[in-house]
């Protein structure tokens, strides 16, 4: 999980190292997991999002592709 | 509240004074419960997925979304130095803090400095991405690598 200059950036890391290119994530879509994620995690009774809860966090902003499905067996 | 939520608390409050991972006696003693209650709830705490810990099963890797090891994303927030396991993370420590950083890391592709200012309602524009190769079904399988 790794931030990029930009798309071509991008581009030429997964090509030069025989990556796929994943979907990109932009800095506001990032700051929204990340509060969804941690913004109550010193908090007593917080926790990690459940595997249903993610699709529907990452559907929230756009990231529906099935890479984001954490129940997804297309990449085992 | 339960040992592991007592322990939860302990860690991520270490954490977020200190900057930095706590052996399990700092735990112990911040949760006020032994050592042997602290490393059962370790193993509590890793089956919900909010501690990774080293080999030797007693030592913090990961609180998420700090890191108990140096990396290359690196938070400042409130005078204390983070170090975030992840771009992801380095975004969710301000989140976590709920106050504002600054964050410190590069592209990944060609080594430019990435400085962001974060504030409470998030970061300041940018032209920056995230890119994850691992898909969300595999984090968990390595999740230094991922």
């Amino acid at each position: 999980m790794l931030f990029f200059r930009s798309e071509e950036r991008v581009r030429a890391w997964c090509a030069d190292r025989r990556e796929p290119l994943r979907p990109r994530v932009t800095m506001d879509q990032l700051w929204s997991l990340a509060t969804t994620w941690y913004a109550t995690r010193l908090d007593e009774d917080s926790r990690r999002p459940k595997a249903e809860e993610m699709r529907g966090i990452f559907a929230s902003i756009g990231l529906d592709d099935p890479f984001w499905d954490p129940s997804a067996d297309l990449f085992a | 509240m339960d040992e592991a939520a007592r322990v939860k608390i302990a860690v991520y409050g270490h954490f977020a004074e200190i900057g930095t991972r706590p052996s399990p006696s700092e735990v112990a003693q911040r949760a006020g419960i032994g050592e042997p209650g602290v490393l059962a709830a370790y193993r509590v705490l890793r089956a919900q997925r909010l501690l990774l810990l080293e080999p030797d099963g007693t030592t913090i890797r990961m609180a998420p979304p700090f890191s108990g090891v140096p990396t290359q994303h690196r938070v400042e927030s409130g005078g204390t130095s983070y170090f975030a396991n992840c771009a992801w993370d380095a975004l969710g420590i301000p989140a976590a803090l709920r106050r504002p950083g600054r964050v410190h890391s590069l592209c990944e592709q060609s080594g430019e400095p990435l400085d962001l200012s974060v504030e409470r309602n998030g970061p300041e524009p940018s032209p920056w991405l995230f890119h994850c190769s691992v898909p969300a079904a595999r984090w968990w399988d390595d999740l230094v690598f991922t």
